[in-house]
């Protein structure tokens, strides 16, 4: 069973605790909020995928906050909890799209059926959308651009470090780029001729991970109509990336780790141990020694994966290349969009070199894609770019880089209603990134 | 200063069959490498008593026992025959505290339709114990059915899961037991 993501809100303090000791034994992630006001707070901030909500509250009840969650998360499961006299309002809540309720105290075959059930059902949702996303992201692989002093010394390093066999560690915020990197060390490599496997650890959801690292024997589970080949044996004779290894779960960390060590492994429900030669590369946009210390990450891990590392450079500091890299996307989405925009007006490109690209290259190459599409001339206006596209910024040459940051950062935020998921999305940046810079600007939500 | 022999500490809660004691105290000790010692902490379970529900509130036990704790005791563990529950939940088989001091595991639905003495009842106390024993070593519930540290809703899931842990559980607690060795041996 995976672990889920769950948000407990009830104004009784022994019963929020010992619901919440209870999760956590069971490793899920647990949240608490002693109110409906706060459990609102936590729910604009953060998507949970199960709530039980105690129905009777002072202030905002218990039924508020599913409507809430049900208006905007609607993936989100809500079990309402509640006390003998209040059935009826738990059957208006099930009216009103809760997932069931509970009444307290519960039986513990009860509830662990019911929290079973859900995260069953949320994983087969997640299984489906990646295999889809999966599928797209397999269809778009290109080579690194850049003439800028920082990606100079990067070709210098991975001119370098390819010939040798050994793992190397890849750091770096999101859309720096990392992935095409590894890639870059690999065609460059002795292994070219053989496989570049690509494993984003982040996005194979937590009980497909196992079968898809490792394939399976026919049998081993219910859904194991066909023996499989993992990912491992794939990579067999060439390169396996670890991409977003920071996000793998502990149960894979060990196997990985052996897998490391002894470069031998089993298939999920096979008795042969199976022999692999590849050469491992990860990356992360984490900071793993952190994560040592909080004791989510092994170390023995890390020293296994840690032999070689670098860091790809922010685009904030490889300016130079923004012109190269726009004309590259410029001249792949005319074509794909069959649009004639082959240029960037030049107050665009002047705006662009001022913006700080908290989401570094895909960022941009999402701002031309958009450009693209909703262009009308034949080049690229400032008001093309959802970077610029708010009408009360003040021209650039008035304004210092945080400035346009904060501001972009805040018209994202009205845009999606103040939904940091979203936002974080757009801006290409991980949500913990937002909030740091959230905190940095001191952007509050208007009352 | 002298050293402290470093041990778990056994706390039968009233009348305990012996029998039972001492093949939890061999189990303990081998499956966490620290040796054992019996020690009754507390007499009765009294305070954590609820009139209405007629069960026993195992947190407040647990807190009880820690504060008791002598100092050369890495981690307690109580048994009672009382029924146990928390506030949340009809009732407990047992609870302890994740990665804590103390851990308590009480006989009451344990019994279920066997002797005291039998094989099948002792092996159901012996598996949670180690499994309370486990959460006060950081190790949380397990997926695998198998594993001593799947968390069992009814008798029968206790039966069907053998009295050792998974590769996964096992390496974390040997991480554990790594780190807690590191912490009390005397700094050189
Ligand atoms: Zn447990
Ligand atoms: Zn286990």
């Amino acid at each position: 069973m995976d672990s889920a993501k769950v948000l407990i809100v009830d104004d009784e303090l022994i019963m929020r605790e010992s619901l919440a000791g209870w999760l956590e034994r069971d490793g899920h992630d647990i949240e608490k909020a002693s109110s409906g006001e706060e459990a609102l707070e936590k729910i604009k901030d953060t998507s949970f995928d199960i709530l039980l909500v105690d129905i009777k509250m002072e202030g905002i009840s218990g039924l508020e906050v599913l409507k809430y969650v049900k208006e905007n998360d609607p993936d989100a499961a809500v079990i309402m909890i509640t006390a003998y006299g209040s059935i009826s309002t738990a059957i208006e809540a099930i009216k009103a799209g809760a997932y069931d309720y509970l009444l307290k105290p519960f039986d513990p075959e009860e509830l662990g059926v019911l929290i079973e059930k859900i995260i069953e059902h949320q994983a087969r949702v997640r299984e489906n959308l990646f295999l889809r996303e999966d599928y797209k992201q397999r269809t778009r692989f290109e080579s690194m651009i850049g003439q800028s002093q920082p990606m100079h010394e990067i070709f210098d390093l991975i001119q370098d470090i390819a010939p040798v066999n050994s793992t190397v560690l890849i750091t770096g915020e999101t859309g720096t780029g990392k992935g095409l990197a590894a890639k870059a060390i690999h065609t460059n490599s002795p292994r070219c001729e053989g496989p570049f496997v690509v494993v984003n650890c982040g996005a194979i959801p937590e009980h497909l991970m196992e079968s898809e690292l490792f394939g399976h024997q026919k049998g081993a589970f219910t859904d194991a109509k066909e023996t499989k080949k993992g990912r491992l044996e794939l990579a067999h004779g060439g390169t396996l990336f670890l991409d977003e290894i920071g996000e793998i779960n502990m149960r894979m960390q060990i196997d990985l780790l052996r897998v490391l060590e002894d470069r031998v492994f089993y298939r999920v429900g096979g008795t042969q141990s199976i022999k692999v030669d590849f050469r491992i590369i990860a990356a992360t946009n984490r900071d793993l020694e952190d994560a040592v210390k909080d004791r989510i990450f092994r170390e023995d891990l890390y020293y296994r994966l840690n032999v070689i590392s670098f860091q790809m450079p922010p685009l904030r500091e490889r300016k130079d290349d923004i012109p190269l890299l726009t004309d590259h996307f410029l001249r792949r989405f005319s074509q794909e969009t069959n649009k004639p925009i082959d240029k960037i007006s030049r107050e665009a490109m002047d705006e662009m070199m001022i913006y700080e690209w908290p989401g570094n290259v895909r960022e941009l190459e999402n701002a031309i894609e958009r450009g693209v599409v909703v262009g009308k001339a034949r080049s690229i206006q400032p008001e093309d770019l959802p970077i610029f596209h708010s009408d009360h910024v003040p021209s650039s040459n008035e304004r210092s880089l945080k400035e346009i940051q904060k501001v972009h950062i805040i018209q994202t935020l009205e845009d999606t209603n103040w939904n940091v998921s979203k936002t974080s999305k757009i801006l290409g940046i991980d949500r913990s990134t937002l909030y740091s810079k959230i905190k940095q600007f001191n952007i509050q939500k208007p009352a | 200063m002298a050293l402290l022999e470093h041990m778990l500490v056994i706390s039968p809660i009233g009348d305990i069959d012996e029998e039972l004691i001492e093949s939890i105290s061999v189990n303990i000790t081998r499956t966490f490498g620290f040796p054992t010692k019996l020690r009754s902490l507390i007499d009765d379970v009294c305070f954590a008593y609820d009139p209405d529900r007629m069960q026993h509130y195992s947190t407040i036990i647990l807190e009880k026992l820690a504060s008791k704790a002598p100092e050369e005791a890495i981690r307690v563990f109580a048994i009672t025959t009382e029924d146990l529950y928390i506030p949340i939940l009809t009732y407990v088989y047992g609870e302890a505290q994740l990665g804590g001091t103390a851990c308590i595991v009480s006989t009451h639905r344990l019994r279920e339709g066997l002797s005291s003495n039998s094989q099948a009842y002792r092996s159901r106390v012996i598996k949670e114990a180690i499994h309370e024993m486990g959460h006060t070593f950081k190790l949380r519930h397990c997926k695998d059915q198998t594993c001593i540290m799947h968390y069992c809703r009814s008798i029968k899931d206790v039966d069907k899961k053998s009295d050792q842990f998974c590769r996964y559980c096992k390496v974390l607690l040997d991480d554990e037991k790594k780190s807690l060795e590191k912490s009390i041996s005397p700094a050189s």
